[in-house]
């Protein structure tokens, strides 16, 4: 789309002869499709086309970041203007500035970033399949008596990256997703799943029976749920909590919170935080996958990065600027201006989560939690969850309204089992997991 | 703008096509942020969101679109795109025909600095005194981050039925996060702001945000791990209202009652709480951050009673889903921005004074904790359950503060904890002006208040076993 590409230049030359000494713009135009199904009808349909434009301005060592969704010419000019004035006020910083080396621009060729189901697929076979998600929810379980709604939604964007320094690139993406929320009654109580998939296109989805399948089950095996007694026990993390977990570790990995301060793995490079079965990756090539792209929010090209490897500390993730301020090179995961995960995953291990659960004598198995981290400086991990009771190997009885306590860099430590269920259907993603001691606060 | 009567009147027409309702919501939102790390000022941020979203409501079927580009071909494309969920049925011919200049929403906030120009040097100087009030607060604070953000948002709503109304909503906001090194790293955040000018920040200075910040930091560098179990659970004034935010105001929004997925489906009139508990939700508080002239559908904000003595009175509603249930909207319904569909929302939730001192309180507890302020919260609105992150906490012995303890989560149910309620004390009052409130990906500024209360039983998550 040579449009996107074009404004990304102008906003350039536009922050250049405001003053700015550098700088850099990436214009995304996006369309979206989603469609809502409750019961038997679709009670939302939405499809537009959003654009954006972001722009870093460097004056000297100063920056400033604009974000605008006004892409007239004399709209985008009048912004920057404004971007590059706040820079002024902005300390000299001596690592701040555009990657010094240019890559070739790569538009993703054979990273299967766009799949063309999205636009083939008719927009009433989308509809359709939100429905069927709806339908074969109610008819799993009489138990389950309404749903929070089915949901159908696909992306196709072009991205388009532009800076001083020469460096033009652009590609094209494409996402999928189905997802539904049925709700069963238990007595007095509601209990509510969720379960979704998603993807690059529609063909590598799972289908609609499975995922109103899985979800509907989620719902119908948390009745009768009751507290958990608080005690220290083995924690095994079903695979989409186990992202969440990840998500957290992420952060503490997150090269611009460790020179913050606000990493509790801050100066650990080369040490011991994690056990044998713990190996983190980032990928930013693995085709196919959702983090995938083949340059990040600055024009590096990404790459694999093995952040983890059995346990040892090997590196943190840069982006240009913290690469600077740590003395390391970036590592490709600038996105939006902070740093982000291409595919951050854990590897996966030999076993099937129900080995994990067969082997664990006392413990707890959790498919859901709530809340989130407010301690990135120490690593204090605490969350309600739900889940299963597991007693002498085998699920025992559904559990909520507790908590699960511990410190993540005591959970890195305490991984003993990886399960082999990896699903790359998210930036951040994980096998089943468990942990061999924490907290679990109930009655 | 050029959008004006004539052209929204197009634009509805198109989007009516055979539905009973359309509306257009133009958005201009103009914000500007700088941010201070290592004593320096070290980066600063313009935003600018702009563009249309327009509805088409057929039963209980929405058609939503939104577009950047304002041309006129653009907009009526994007119309027709709306109206497409009201295609089965004759489209009215027309019948939509706005006139004259929006009508000004009732004046609600102090006037915004932003488009008429407040200086950079400003701002810069705000982040310059919060780092030296918070690095002489105490020698054991090692970082001070701090934040301050000034936005304008302008609105046009223009419905189908007539309504043709602007609202200007200032929002400014300073934050600082503090680390303190004492036997462990303690975190401190503290901020506040509202729908206010920058000059907000003369009276509510930044050397308090950032002491009060830097104290919290100071408290949890010498805190303990949180007990795990049951204890009696003291919440403390202002910030504790996240509580009722999360516990229950979440389940009384109209979307979850008509679809029957919120615990309190149906139960209006039923005792939901003791009998101490009484729940408002207001739109109207004179330049508090959830305060709305009108919501983002045009309704004026208005000041609900949820629950009164522990009687559930009515759920807050937007248009859509007060239509299907009867009833008329509350001014409840909200969006983040343009691209995205109006929810019903909470504005300013909080709950007014009772009777008990905080000292009464405090010294009626042999063995608990005092959870003095929330960072947050989340809840499942099906079945209640909740969890806070305690910001702030204390053990209480006998009657007293003791030690400081750090790292917990508060988890339980939400009507269950609403009947613990034993003790109201009468300081209520409204939190920091910081709380953001997400729901289904849509992020919007809302307040919190409470006074002091006391919950018999509740599951505090520390990771000590007793």
């Amino acid at each position: 789309m040579p449009e996107a590409l074009e404004l990304a230049g102008f906003a350039v030359a536009e922050a250049l002869a405001a003053g700015a000494t550098q700088a850099e713009a990436t214009c995304t135009v996006a369309e979206r499709f989603s469609a809502e199904a409750r019961g038997p009808r679709i009670e939302k349909l939405e499809q537009s086309t959003g654009r954006a434009l972001s722009l870093r301005v460097f004056v000297g060592g100063a920056k400033a970041a604009l974000g605008t969704s006004d892409l007239t010419r004399d709209g985008l000019r009048a912004c920057v203007r404004q971007v590059v004035d706040a820079a002024r006020f902005v300390a000299d910083d001596p690592h701040a500035g555009l990657p010094e080396s240019i890559a070739e621009a790569d538009e993703g060729e054979g990273l299967g970033l766009y799949a063309d189901d999205v636009a083939r697929r008719a927009a009433e076979e989308k509809l359709e399949d939100a429905l069927r998600l709806e339908a074969a929810v109610r008819e799993y379980d009489p138990r389950i008596v309404n749903s929070s709604g089915a949901r159908v939604a696909d992306t196709q964007a072009r991205v388009s990256l532009v800076n001083s320094l020469g460096f033009r690139g652009s590609y094209r993406a494409s996402s999928a997703q189905r997802s539904v929320g049925p709700i069963a009654q238990d007595g007095a109580n509601k209990r509510v799943a969720g379960y979704g998939t998603a993807a690059r296109g529609y063909a590598a989805l799972e289908s609609t029976e499975s995922v109103a399948t899985t979800a509907a089950a989620r719902a119908v095996e948390m009745c009768g749920a009751r507290k958990p007694q608080t005690m220290r026990c083995p924690v095994i993390f079903e695979r989409d909590v186990a992202a969440q977990v990840l998500s957290d570790i992420f952060s503490a990995l997150n090269a611009a919170n460790v020179a913050a301060g606000n990493s509790f793995l801050a100066g650990k490079i080369g040490e011991r935080v994690g056990s044998e079965f713990a190996t983190l990756v980032d990928d930013g090539r693995l085709p196919g996958a959702l983090g995938t792209s083949p340059f990040d929010s600055e024009g590096v090209p990404t790459r694999r990065t093995v952040v983890l490897e059995r346990g040892i500390l090997q590196t943190y993730l840069y982006d240009t600027y913290n690469g600077r301020r740590l003395g390391a090179a970036s590592t490709g995961n600038a996105s939006g201006g902070g740093i982000g995960p291409n595919n951050f995953y854990l590897e996966p291990g030999p076993d099937s989560l129900e080995e994990l659960i067969a082997s664990t004598s006392r413990g707890v198995l959790i498919l859901d939690t709530i809340g989130f981290s407010t301690e990135s400086v120490t690593g204090t991990y605490s969350r309600g969850a739900r889940g299963f009771a597991i007693e002498n190997g085998e699920r025992a009885y559904p559990i909520d309204e507790f908590t699960i306590a511990g410190n993540l860099l005591e959970m890195l430590a305490g991984i003993d089992r990886v399960a082999s269920d990896l699903v790359f259907d998210s930036s951040i993603v994980a096998p089943s997991f468990r942990v061999a001691e924490m907290t679990v606060s109930g009655t | 703008m050029h959008l004006d009567a004539a052209a929204f009147s197009q634009i509805l027409n198109r989007a009516l096509g055979a539905g009973e309702y359309a509306d257009a919501f133009y958005e201009r939102r103009l914000a500007r942020t700088f941010r201070l790390q290592d004593g320096k000022i070290h980066e600063a941020g313009v935003s600018l969101v702009r563009g249309v979203g327009i509805r088409t409501i057929a039963g209980e079927r929405t058609g939503y679109a939104y577009t950047d580009d304002l041309s006129m071909e653009t907009l009526l494309r994007t119309a027709r795109v709306s109206a497409l969920i009201a295609r089965d049925g004759a489209a009215r011919v027309d019948s939509v025909e706005l006139s004259g200049e929006a009508r000004e929403a009732p004046e609600m906030y102090a006037a915004g600095t932003l488009d008429s120009g407040a200086e950079s040097a400003t701002y810069v100087d705000l982040l310059a005194r919060a780092d030296v009030a918070a690095r002489a607060f105490d020698p054991r604070i090692g970082t001070v981050n701090a934040f301050v953000s000034d936005e304008t948002q302008e609105v046009v709503i223009a419905t189908s039925e007539g309504l043709f109304v602007r609202d200007r909503r200032p929002l400014v906001a300073l934050g600082v996060q503090c680390v303190a090194n004492g036997s462990v790293r303690g975190n401190g955040f503290q901020g506040d702001g509202g729908r206010a000018s920058i000059d907000f920040f003369a009276t509510r200075t930044p050397e308090e945000i950032a002491r009060e910040s830097a104290r919290i930091a100071s408290v949890n560098c010498e805190a303990r791990e949180a007990p795990a179990g049951e204890f009696e659970v003291v919440v403390g004034a202002g910030s504790g209202g996240v509580l009722l935010h999360e516990a229950v105001g979440h389940g009384l929004e109209g979307d979850f009652n008509r679809h029957g997925t919120s615990l309190y489906s149906g139960r209006v009139g039923e005792r939901v709480a003791s009998e101490l508990v009484s729940i408002y939700d207001d739109g109207n508080l004179h330049g508090e951050r959830g305060s709305l002239a009108v919501d983002d559908e045009g309704t004026p904000g208005q000041h609900k009673v949820l629950v009164e003595r522990g009687v559930l009175r009515g759920y807050m509603q937007d248009r859509l889903n007060a239509g299907l249930m009867g009833v008329t909207s509350t001014g409840s319904g909200r969006r983040q921005s343009f691209r995205v569909l109006p929810q019903p929302r909470m504005c300013n939730t909080y709950m007014p004074p009772g009777e008990s001192t905080y000292d009464e309180i405090i010294g009626s507890v042999k063995k608990g904790i005092f959870a003095a302020s929330f960072a947050g919260g989340q809840v499942e609105i099906s079945k209640g359950d909740f969890v806070f992150m305690l910001a702030e906490g204390y053990l209480i012995e006998n009657g007293k503060l003791t030690t400081p303890i750090r790292g917990a989560s508060l988890t339980g149910n939400g009507p269950e904890i609403m009947n613990r309620v034993t003790m109201v004390g009468n300081d209520a009052r409204l939190a920091g002006r910081y709380y953001t409130c997400g729901k289904g990906g849509q992020y919007v500024p809302v307040g919190v208040g409470m006074p002091t209360v006391k919950l018999s039983r509740v599951t505090v998550g520390g990771s000590a076993v007793a």
